[in-house]
């Protein structure tokens, strides 16, 4: 079916496409060049472009609900249509927009396939939560420390062997999590906190964890050590190869 | 027979076996008998090289766990052994196959660096599920029986309570700089689309005939019952119009003395409607009297009634609630002419 839609203009197939994915009805967008988006400016008025920057960040904030990535064939089939030559001045607007108003930052984590992610940039306020915390949480808390400390990369073995000592058996279903395996394989990966690569030259075929994308700009590895040792009653700087990786990674959430 | 799980293997042996195909038709020689001397064609020996690579490849995916264990050496004596049997390689077939070996021995190289680099850190998974249930809140029983729980092992003791996830969640959130959802505050509606309509709609198809059939009935009554009521207003401002009229019929009644209702505005703009009526369809005249005044006056029974059609003209009456007061108070009403329909019956 791809292969069918990416026969169409073939001008347009040139640098920047997109990898087109299931639902691509219209021409595959192309990132408009500055001088024709300046062109494109003239003939829109400044209402006209917020009242689009504003859509997209609406679109924004509810896809986040879901956590997965945005696309930005999506973004531009569903929400900017007609604008699109304008596309850039659109997304720096609403870009702006979320971090003015609400306090988010609009990443793109996939500079090929164009996806999109929303992280706050506002540092956690320590105390009680006013929100409650989805348990799901946890259990990537979990998953994540163990990569972390175990150098980023983990076989899958071992996390089934973690969980299993939680009582979280991937096996079976599970009362607060229910299927775990597709929890932590499919929806964790799809929202990118993990990477499950497949283990070459293996058999049966074998998987082992990274961090997601996502996990790498939303988690903060420094507050994930202080808490590991304050579960281990040790001082995290005795871990002192992740110690050394968590104060160097530290990207302060900056405009 | 052997089966290498890179698929990359295969091709590469068919293209061996074609390239051999051409290297026989190049050589001119693969079959003659002066060659089967020479090392760099003998078929007998590159099938024995061939052989034992691919045993020691099988022997390397078999053992695959004997080879990571970091107290033994036996990753790079696999790697000296393919180093001797490539001494005896001459053609590309069995090359390819030993750079198949290298493939699997350097994944089993990086595997066993990295776990390497993992037991440096001293990280132990048992320790940390340990400390995490302790923190999620288990209980631990006291047993009856301890020595079936010692022989369970220490792990299998106790029950997490139903809030153990959410405690731990509740904690480890402040590592993560999440994006909070939006949620409507009220709910919203579903929002994904909602299931095919088409059913929906064949299923109420039938009701509908049967209630546009009803409905002209129903409309008809109300239609004539607006009717009636306008008529009905009509009549009675005919009435109190002739009225005034055989009292005085000589003085011009005016026109705004007669409709204006100095305690309602919207009175009065009903009587200037109905009386619209009364001058359409030729019950009463306008005229203007000598103060240019409209003044209004019913059409005697001799007289024609709006027949002369051409004679008829046309004018739109308007009146604000401004100009209402101003009417009032230039002319001077006190006292509507045209009794209120409620006070009537009284």
């Amino acid at each position: 079916m791809t292969q069918r839609k990416r026969a169409t203009p073939s001008s347009q197939r040139q640098h920047g496409v997109s990898a087109l994915q299931e639902d691509e009805d219209d021409i595959p967008f192309t990132q408009p060049s500055t001088s024709q988006v300046q062109k494109a400016l003239e003939n829109v008025t400044p209402a006209q472009l917020d009242h689009k920057a504003s859509e997209v960040v609406q679109y924004f904030l509810v896809k986040q609900q879901k956590k997965i990535p945005v696309r930005r064939a999506d973004l531009v089939k569903h929400v900017v249509k007609e604008y699109r030559n304008i596309f850039p001045e659109i997304m720096k607007s609403a870009s702006k927009t979320l971090d003015q108003v609400f306090g988010l930052k609009l990443v793109e984590i996939d500079n090929k396939n164009h996806l999109y992610i929303l992280i706050s940039k506002l540092e956690n306020v320590d105390g009680p939560h006013t929100s409650v915390s989805s348990p799901k949480v946890g259990l990537l808390f979990v998953i994540l420390s163990v990569i972390f400390m175990k150098g980023g990369v983990v076989r899958e073995n071992v996390i089934w062997n973690t969980l299993k000592k939680l009582r979280v058996d991937p096996g079976e279903k599970h009362a607060e999590f229910g299927d775990v395996k597709r929890l932590v394989t499919d929806e964790f990966v799809r929202q990118r906190y993990l990477e499950c690569v497949r283990i070459p030259h293996t058999e049966p075929v074998e998987h082992e964890f990274h961090w997601g994308q996502r996990a790498e700009l939303e988690v903060s590895k420094v507050k994930l050590l202080e808490f590991l040792g304050q579960l281990h009653d040790q001082d995290p700087q005795l871990w002192s190869q992740q110690f050394k990786e968590a104060h160097s990674s530290v990207n302060p959430p900056s405009s | 027979m052997e089966r290498d799980s890179s698929g990359g293997g295969d091709s590469s042996r068919k293209e061996q076996r074609e390239g051999q195909q051409c290297n026989g038709n190049s050589d001119g020689s693969a079959f003659a008998p002066s060659d089967l001397q020479s090392n760099d064609d003998d078929p007998g020996l590159r099938r024995k090289i061939r052989s034992k690579y691919r045993d020691l490849i099988n022997s390397m995916q078999q053992n695959r766990e004997d080879l990571l264990n970091p107290s033994n050496n036996r990753l790079t004596e696999v790697l000296e052994e393919a180093n001797n049997l490539f001494k005896d390689v001459r053609q590309t077939r069995e090359a390819a196959l030993d750079a198949q070996l290298l493939v699997v021995a350097s994944d089993l190289g990086k595997e066993k660096a990295s776990q390497m680099l993992a037991d440096g850190t001293a990280f132990d998974t048992a320790m940390f599920t340990e400390r995490l249930l302790s923190f999620m809140g288990i209980n631990r029983l006291e047993d009856d029986d301890d020595d079936d729980d010692e022989q369970k092992g220490g792990a299998n003791k106790g029950y997490l309570p139903a809030d153990a996830w959410h405690r731990l969640a509740s904690r480890a959130e402040c590592c993560f700089r999440t994006a909070p959802s939006f949620h409507f505050m009220r709910g919203s509606f579903h929002a994904e689309p909602p299931p095919p309509k088409q059913k929906v709609v064949r299923q109420s198809r039938a009701p509908t005939k049967e209630t546009t059939r009803a409905m002209p009935t129903q409309m008809k009554k109300m239609v004539e019952s607006h009717q009636e009521a306008t008529e009905k207003e009509v009549e009675r401002i005919l009435g109190c119009l002739r009225g005034y009229h055989q009292q005085d019929p000589l003085t011009p009644i005016s026109y705004y003395e007669f409709v204006i209702d100095p305690t309602s505005f919207s009175r009065t703009v009903e009587n200037i409607f109905h009386t619209s009526f009364l001058i359409r369809d030729g019950w009463a005249k306008m005229f203007l009297d000598d103060d240019k005044l409209p003044c209004i006056a019913p059409v005697e029974d001799d007289e024609d009634k709006g027949q002369g059609s051409s004679s008829c003209k046309q004018c739109i009456v308007s009146i604000s609630p401004k100009m209402w007061k101003d009417l009032i108070d230039a002319l001077d009403i006190k006292n509507p002419l045209i009794r209120a329909p409620d006070t009537q019956t009284e």
